[in-house]
């Protein structure tokens, strides 16, 4: 019988460094509730590790079997829970309260929210440490950053008196835009554009119809989906019809709004379909 | 009309034509009077004037509604949206934005939305016979209460543009896109208001009471019907093309009556003009204060509001 | 040709129920009709009935050989007015816009005020001596002030009838005597058929011409103060013990209340 009594310690001490086992040699449960990082996580090679998103999460197709744990801003803490996650991703404006909500309840959070480029790579970086693919994450942001350069080779052909001044319509009612300090406006530099609202310091604003007349855009794009066509109604506006961009009828609404409000991959993707519009 | 009378009146008038007057030489934009008128900005022009024209028929609007139901439902916090307009506008522009439908079919929706929403208050408050205000004031409270909540929870499954859609609706714009539009409110409003102003008499009696309006030859439960009708056909149309602007309907009334007094031959034209002077100064601010941006007009009326009201008051009750 | 309201068979109430059942009543032109009786035997219904303020389930009502509900109400409000037991106005009108409105009945919707108007809500200022309060706001007076400017109001309709309900509850003893006197100086001098609602059954003793006691929807008594107010009438009606004496400066009867501590002296 002594040999029973040593055996069930011995059982003990394993499994008790099971349980503190790190989980670098088990594979992660990853939580994600903000689409843009479901999408960096999906880049990165992860994909049974991620056991739970948000419903809003519908990119890429493989986003849409995972298991749902609520709204962007209502996530479900106990579904949340019940998956036993090693690493919760969440956005640190909106989602705040519930960063501080699932800390409490010791779950590790990570919190990403970046406002230009250089952030969001240093985000990329972040994550790829937090799921041990540092690797991955490298290489993800050397090909974005490589596609940046691409365009930004041919943008710097354009002479200063061609670059296109663009207006990005974010919503029509209440007229808003996006300013210094989102992403749009640095898309639009960086595809060679002039953001007509550049001036304005606030991301997302309201603004004026007749600053959109006075300020004359070559091009206007909607981030926005509609089944009309685009060009009919802005040049239906009251005053709109003297824009340049009406008159040319380079009014877009056909780019993806994810891509260019998805602080992700995809926005490489929504560089280029700028510069399409702007240079075609 | 006593001279001190005609002395406000007249007052309040010149208010309106220099707010008119700020309210075009002043934009988003800066641009000299002068220039204004040049043809490069001709447009910009245009869209001041159609801004102006709103913020006229909005205000007057919104100020003889809230006359209207005060007396009709003979209390004093009563406003054009009571019964049910506002939410049901927004539910309306709601399940719009959701399904996908833009353009001139927004406003189109949320006219609907907010008549069925006055239609589902009134079935619910009306018994056989009568209609008591009463059940038509807890009616309005219990109906747009609802009717939010749906909207908060369809907005909360639905993303982001169903959630600018609600800022509009929230508190309130007073930019034009449509003119024809714009001129199909206006026809509206400004008959609403021609025809509340026809039923003064019978305002003035029902204020003083149902039974003493009946003693003095008014059919009650006709003129109440009427009233409603009007009224929401006034708050409906304005509160799908502007979204919901608070304060107007509920403190113009107010204001005028502590000038004037309750008499509503007098004062349904004098709120017109108060009402119509106050939109217009609170749109032009909205406009100048923090240019570009255009700051939502339902935040202005309150912030300029309040303490307007809160002075008048104080002074009459030294007065007294 | 001296019957001005007639009464046939009237029975009505609110909703299903019916609280006045089968009353049948003449009003003679000059009659200062009294109606009293307990708590929920339904004085202000019948005045409600009267008034065209409800519908009766049956029975006729002729003003003046017309069926008042075969007549426009502002019509029949040319000729009737009613004074109610308070006015509680919200709004604040001045005292003239008030008794201004008493003129509606006589103008179209979109009709203005003639100087004939302004001159007759004049005279009913000053017939109840409220001249003085012309400018003041109605909500800044006393109860006594304020049921005087509504008198007017009801006056300046130039109504051959006129109905109260409790003009008096609610004021004091000087303010009572003020009201009533008023109202029978009207009906004396210049000939207005009244018929008022009292609680009081001893001003109702004085002032009232014709009384009738009221029990449950129904007429119980009709008739002279001397024949109505008899201790078993009231005792039968209001079901609590009184002596009815003969007031010494009027020489009508009068009621007085017997409290429990000394009934034992008329048992």
């Amino acid at each position: 019988m002594r040999k029973s009594g040593a055996v069930i310690p011995l059982i003990l001490i394993l499994l008790f460094c099971d349980i503190r086992y790190s989980p670098a040699h088990q594979k992660l449960r990853i939580i994600s509730l903000a689409p843009s990082t479901t999408e960096i996580l999906f880049a990165l090679g992860l994909d049974d590790e991620i056991v739970g998103v948000s419903q809003f999460c519908n990119y890429p197709p493989q986003a849409l079997l995972k298991e749902k744990v609520g709204s962007f801003s209502q996530p479900n803490i106990e579904k949340i829970l019940s998956l036993k996650p090693d690493i919760v991703f969440c956005t640190g404006l909106e989602q705040g309260p519930i960063v501080t909500k699932l800390r409490e309840l010791n779950l590790k959070v990570g919190v990403s929210d970046p406002s230009n480029f250089r952030e969001l790579f240093n985000s990329i970086k972040e994550i790829g440490r937090f799921v041990n693919k540092e690797g991955e994450a490298d290489a993800l942001i050397k090909e974005m950053k490589m596609n940046i350069d691409q365009i930004n080779s041919k943008v710097r052909l354009i002479p200063k008196e061609k670059r296109v001044k663009v207006f990005v319509e974010i919503w029509h009612s209440p007229l808003m835009t996006a300013g210094r300090g989102s992403f749009i406006d640095e898309l639009i530099t960086l595809a060679g554009g002039i953001n007509i609202s550049h001036d304005t310091r606030r991301p997302y604003t309201y603004f004026s119809s007749e600053q959109v007349i006075k300020r004359n855009p070559d091009c206007i794009i909607l981030a926005y989906m509609g089944r009309e066509n685009p060009i009919s109604i802005i040049r239906e506006r009251l005053g709109w019809n003297s824009i340049s961009a009406v008159k040319n009828s380079r009014v877009y609404n056909d780019i993806n709004p994810d891509l260019f409000l998805r602080p992700g991959p995809r926005l490489i993707l929504a560089l280029k379909e700028i510069y399409k519009r702007l240079y075609p | 009309m006593s001279p001190l009378l005609k002395r406000k009146i007249l007052l309040l008038f010149i208010i309106l034509l220099l707010a008119i007057l700020w309210g075009i030489a002043k934009g988003s934009v800066d641009v000299s009077l002068v220039e204004l008128f040049l043809k490069e900005n001709r447009q910009i022009l245009y869209l001041r004037l159609a801004r102006i024209l709103l913020a006229i028929v909005a205000g007057s609007g919104l100020a003889v509604s809230g006359i209207a139901l005060q007396a009709t439902l003979r209390n004093p916090l009563a406003e054009p949206y009571l019964l049910g307009t506002s939410s049901g506008a927004g539910l309306g522009a709601v399940i719009a934005i959701i399904m996908g439908i833009y353009r001139i079919y927004l406003p189109f929706a949320a006219f609907i939305g907010a008549i069925l929403s006055v239609i589902l208050v009134y079935a619910i408050a009306r018994e056989r016979t009568r209609i008591r205000v009463q059940s038509l004031i807890l009616s309005g409270v219990i109906v747009s209460i609802t009717l939010s909540a749906i909207i908060v929870f369809l907005i909360s499954v639905s993303g982001n543009e169903a959630l600018h859609g609600l800022m509009w609706w929230l508190w309130g714009n007073l930019q034009v896109y449509d003119f024809k539009l714009l001129l199909i409110v206006s026809a509206v409003v400004f008959m609403g208001i021609i025809a509340i102003f026809a039923f003064s008499q019978d305002l003035n009696a029902i204020s003083i009471g149902e039974e003493e309006a009946i003693h003095l030859g008014i059919r009650v439960e006709r003129i109440k019907k009427i009233l409603i009708l009007i009224t929401s056909l006034i708050s409906a149309s304005l509160v799908s093309v502007c979204g919901i602007i608070g304060f107007v309907g509920l403190i113009i009334p107010h204001i005028v009556r502590l000038i004037i007094g309750a008499n509503h031959k007098f004062l349904i034209p004098v709120s017109c003009l108060g009402g119509a002077a106050f939109m217009v100064t609170c749109d032009v601010v909205s406009r100048t204060i923090f240019p570009p941006l255009e700051i939502p007009i339902g935040v202005i009326t309150a912030i300029i509001g309040a303490p307007v009201f809160i002075v008048l008051l104080k002074r009459t009750q030294r007065v007294k | 040709m001296n019957t001005i309201l007639k009464i046939d068979n009237l029975s009505g109430g609110y909703a299903k129920e019916l609280v006045i059942k089968g009353i049948s009543l003449e009003i003679k032109k000059g009659d200062f009709l009294g109606i009293i009786g307990p708590n929920g035997s339904g004085k202000s219904t019948l005045l409600r009935l009267m008034t065209r303020v409800l519908t009766p389930q049956n029975g006729r009502i002729v003003l003046e050989h017309k069926d008042i509900f075969q007549m426009k109400l502002k019509e029949f409000c040319q000729k009737v007015a009613f004074v109610p037991q308070d006015a509680l106005i919200n709004f604040s009108f001045s005292v003239e816009e008030i008794v201004l409105m008493g003129r509606i009945p006589h103008l179209g919707r979109l009709e203005f005020e003639s100087k004939r108007d302004f001159l007759i809500a004049q005279d009913a200022l000053s017939i109840t001596d409220t001249l003085y309060l012309k400018e003041k706001q109605i909500d800044e007076l006393s109860a006594g002030e304020r049921q005087r400017v509504i008198i007017a109001k009801a006056l300046a309709q130039e109504p051959i009838l006129l109905f109260l309900d409790e003009p008096t509850s609610h004021l004091d003893i000087g303010h009572q005597i003020q009201i009533l006197d008023l109202l029978k100086s009207l009906n004396k001098e210049n000939g207005l058929t009244i018929v008022m609602v009292l609680h009081d059954l001893n001003l109702a003793s004085e002032y009232c011409n014709r009384l009738i006691l009221l029990n449950e929807g129904r007429i119980f008594k009709e008739g002279s103060s001397e024949e109505v107010l008899t201790y078993q009438n009231i005792e039968a009606v209001y079901k609590t013990v009184v002596v009815v004496n003969k007031n010494p400066i009027n020489f009508k009867p009068y009621v007085i209340l017997v409290s429990d501590a000394n009934r034992h002296n008329f048992q």
